[in-house]
């Protein structure tokens, strides 16, 4: 009796404390999504409809053309996208200093998703900043895919 | 307006109400006015539910779109086995079909105990009630729902047709996976109920009834869980055969738990004073986790492949499984508390007891892994409005801490299977040499067989515990698993000394399903760190015929490129076919063509006109538009022009255009091809590509061979003239598979003895 009450008591401890701790870790190391935005790849996004409001506001003053990213935390490829396609030395440097970046999870952003017709991520949409759609970008492509395309939308919208 | 099909439930519920208050009046007040009626009730309650499930199985089959249910998951141009399908492909059906085997096990309990003993009418007063419950549930969100009740429906208005069955499901697989897991779901009832009764009443028959159901459980749930591995294999996008997403794991909880229980129970039916809480609650455990897993898939508030979306029961599931963990909770409490201190003789940490307990807490520990890894970040979106990861990569949390507690279970295995009070100091010897063997090998440096993969990019990302922890190499658990192989090698060969056949046949049952955790974590382990990944393979079409090598010794035939619609309509394309384009486009120059199509690519050019791709059944090709065009991505389109010279493709020019209904849903493009290496063919067959609803799905060419090792190729549809694979080697998968099948045949050896024994 007195062996297994130690053991239990042992197993406790010891679950109570990896709760703990990647419960922390996760606060502290991967948040996806607060309140405003959206961490992804180490890219930072403007996140859901009122991000796109706010996107929209922000590339009309600064004559930048909008990237809508559309996520999901389950989605396989999402990862890998991120990492190494967003997070493409060459495609993030555009990304970040030319663009306005917004995300849109398909778990929370459904409404989005369907009125620009998006229905399994990853899945890019670029726009000019009046919301027209310049080019779809569906699926996981690679870095050399879509660097000519974030380069060519880029300039399409400053050439205006 | 309340239908044919609801208004059988609801007499279902006042009938299983009446046997339910029965019940209790006999038990509470000895009344038995009801009594006879009881049986009687519950039989024909379970009739009722019977006629309801094949009730909206006729439904389906003759594609009755006025009910909202089959008009979601069905249409006329599916194959009959998918319409039956459809019937538990959305949460309404699966309700039906959970209470339908809830009802049926009711009806097993009322036949052989013929509610004689108090345990016996307890246990009916426990599944009734939630057999009820899970009614009330299905009527909520019933199947059968009246399009009529939707106010935008014209009264006598019928629907032309359904809007089918998502691409991904018109699968065999989709007609085994789903019944396997509700059954399993279901069949948790008794055991439950039969602890219940226990915690409240000690009555120590429990156990006994409610065998047989645990077992049935375990292979069902076990069985389920292991064909939505199978299929997740063998489509593309899921992950491979196990990808830790919420609503797997959430099936896979209350599996381990019960796993735990019938290693409790084990023990428990040989001293009753063994494990006389452990064992009921373990019981509890699993029943509360199935509930914890309806609610991952049906509160909308995890976040999975398996979108099923939000909906109106996830909340009075939350509310069942909190009941039902607090009555648990209480009642093992109070358990615990009466049960008197029993001054046993200290026999040490080693005997049977102690070693076994350290079993099942392994089966908590691990179980706890799981459900905290899906449920903490759901809990801090919640309340701090945060979407978290649980690690850079979502797998690598489970893998990380799961693996230091396999390797131990492993080892525990190895040590129980065998023990004997007797050699016990030589066995405790082998049990430390084997355990310091794994510790040390834990340390040795390989090129890249760890826990966690270090070549990925999301290992740097990774904190230092779990790079820690993911460092840890794997050959360690191979101490643990030929211990484990050789205890249970030698606990067999003792089972077939036995003369007396049903332990005989028992025994090797267990050994069976000991040698499948072994399988199981081999081809696991092996084909998760050994698979080989050969990307972006692109044969172009005129390579037909042709070995083309693509590096690495590896070499493709692509044999044959056809197009077939999945329920044999295939002239909805009018017009010329695009591959008699494709093949000789001089010879279409200087005249109109007509073709057809869906559109599957959309470029505007900037002013000069739209790029549009179209795709038929036979292939695709480029059209140009002079201006903008409403049509969208998915639509369907006919139109004539000419072909356009100058282009390595052929490109047509669009003088006129119309818009086409797309009747037929599902449409499949096979590429029949033969893999090489070093010009030894090493697999072939054919690699699918399916467009419909939903999206599109794709089912990859896998070739086994005689050594475990499979050849993967997945063809994600033809366009423009090329092919595009992705070549995998996967080595030791069919262990996994093998092991699998190990399981279900030593668990039916198992039942099958018992059930002659009575």
């Amino acid at each position: 009796m007195k062996t297994k009450k130690l053991l239990t008591i042992l197993v406790l401890i010891l679950i109570i404390s990896f709760a703990y701790e990647s419960y922390n870790i996760a606060l502290s190391k991967f948040t996806l999504s607060d309140k405003e935005n959206t961490y992804l790849g180490g890219i930072k996004f403007y996140r859901s409809d009122f991000g796109l409001e706010k996107g929209f506001q922000v590339a009309q003053q600064e004559n930048k053309p909008v990237m809508v990213y559309f996520w999901a935390i389950w989605c396989q490829y999402c990862a890998k996208f991120q990492t190494d396609t967003l997070g493409n030395p060459d495609v993030k440097k555009i990304l970040e200093q030319d663009y306005v970046l917004v995300a849109m999870d398909l778990d929370v952003d459904r409404d989005v998703s369907s009125r620009y017709g998006v229905g399994y991520p990853p899945y890019l949409i670029f726009m000019d900043p009046n919301g027209n759609v310049l080019q779809r970008v569906p699926g996981a492509v690679d870095a050399n895919y879509l660097l000519p395309i974030v380069t060519q939308v880029r300039d399409t919208v400053r050439s205006k | 307006m309340i239908t044919f099909g609801d208004s059988i439930l609801y007499v279902s519920v006042f009938l299983s109400a009446i046997a339910l208050v029965g019940l209790i009046l006999k038990e509470l007040k000895n009344i038995d006015i009801l009594t006879r009626f009881v049986s009687p009730m519950i039989l024909l309650t379970t009739g009722l539910l019977t006629f309801a499930y094949l009730l909206i199985t006729y439904y389906f089959v003759v594609s009755d779109f006025t009910y909202e249910y089959v008009w979601q998951y069905s249409s006329r141009d599916l194959p009959m086995i998918y319409k039956i399908a459809g019937t538990w492909a959305g949460q309404p059906g699966t309700y039906l079909l959970w209470v339908w085997v809830i009802f049926i096990s009711a009806a097993w309990l009322a036949q052989t105990t013929k509610h004689a003993t108090p345990l016996a009418r307890r246990t009916q007063i426990i599944t009734l009630a939630t057999g009820i419950y899970f009614t009330v549930l299905t009527l909520i969100q019933t199947p059968f729902k009246s399009i009529y009740e939707f106010s935008n429906v014209p009264p006598g208005f019928v629907p032309p047709d359904g809007s089918g069955l998502n691409a991904l499901l018109v699968n065999f697989w989709m007609t085994v996976h789903p019944p396997l897991m509700f059954i399993g779901y279901a069949a948790m009832t008794i055991p439950f109920a039969t602890a219940i009764v226990y915690l409240l009443t000690k009555d120590e028959g429990w156990e006994e009834l409610g065998r047989q159901w645990a077992r049935f459980t375990w292979l069902f749930l076990g069985m389920g869980i292991a064909v939505g591995g199978v299929w997740a294999y063998l489509v593309l996008g899921w992950g491979g055969f196990w990808a830790w997403d919420p609503v797997e794991t959430a099936s896979f909880i209350p599996w381990l738990t019960l796993t735990g229980y019938l290693h409790a129970a084990a023990l428990h039916r040989k001293n009753k004073t063994t494990f006389s809480i452990a064992a009921p609650m373990l019981a509890a455990v699993s029943f509360i986790l199935v509930l914890y897993a309806a609610i991952v898939v049906r509160s909308g508030l995890f976040n999975s492949v398996h979108a099923f979306g939000e909906t109106s029961t996830g909340s009075l599931l939350l509310i069942s499984a909190l009941v039902t963990t607090i009555v648990s909770l209480v009642l093992g409490m109070r358990r615990y508390f009466e049960e008197p201190e029993t001054v046993e003789e200290d026999r040490g940490f080693w005997n049977k007891t102690n070693i076994f307990y350290t079993t099942l807490l392994l089966f908590v520990v691990l179980a706890f892994i799981s459900f905290w890894g899906i449920t903490f970040p759901v809990f801090i979106q919640l309340t701090q409005g945060l979407k978290v990861g649980v690690a850079s990569d979502t797998k690598n949390f489970f893998n990380i801490w799961s693996y230091p507690f396999t390797i131990i279970l492993l080892l525990a295995l190895g040590f129980c299977l065998n023990y004997k009070e007797s050699e016990k100091d030589k066995q405790i010897k082998t049990l430390v040499t084997v355990a310091a063997l794994s510790v040390i090998t834990m340390f040795l440096r390989t090129e890249n067989f760890y826990v966690l993969d270090h070549a990925s990019p999301f290992f740097v990302r990774e904190p230092t515990v779990y790079k820690l922890i993911g460092s840890i190499s794997v050959i360690s658990i191979f101490p643990s698993l030929i211990y484990a192989t050789w205890a249970t090698v030698k606990r067999l060969q003792e089972y077939l000394r036995i003369t007396s056949l049903r332990p005989r046949i028992k025994g090797i049952g267990i050994a069976i399903v000991h040698f499948g955790v072994v399988f199981i974590l081999f081809g696991a382990v092996i084909s998760s760190n050994f698979t080989y990944t050969m990307n972006n393979v692109n044969i172009p079409l005129s390579a037909k015929g042709n070995l083309v090598d693509i590096g690495s010794g590896y070499s493709v035939k692509v044999l044959d490129l056809s197009t077939s619609s999945l329920t044999g309509n295939t002239d909805s394309y009018p017009g010329t076919p695009i591959a008699d384009v494709l093949a000789n486009p001089s010879s279409f120059e200087g005249t109109s063509v007509k073709i057809s199509g869906k559109i599957t690519n959309l470029n505007s050019l900037q002013g000069h006109g739209t790029l549009v791709e179209l795709t038929d059944n036979s292939g695709s090709m480029w059209v140009v538009f002079p201006g903008n065009i409403t049509e969208t991505i998915g639509a369907g389109l006919t139109v004539t022009g000419n072909i356009m010279s100058g282009f390595d493709t052929p490109v047509l020019s669009v003088v006129d255009g119309d818009r086409l209904d797309i009747s037929d849903k599902y449409n499949v493009q096979n590429v029949k091809l033969e893999v090489y290496q070093n010009n030894r063919k090493i697999g072939s067959g054919v690699a699918e590509y399916l467009q419909g609803k939903g999206g599109s799905g794709t089912f990859p060419l896998v070739d086994s061979s005689i050594t475990g090792t499979d050849v993967y190729v997945i063809f994600q549809g033809e366009s423009g003239g090329i092919i595009p694979l992705t070549l995998k080697i996967i080595p030791a998968v069919n262990f996994a598979w093998a092991g699998i099948l190990l399981f279900a045949f030593g668990i039916i050896l198992i039942m099958a003895v018992k059930s002659r024994s009575g």
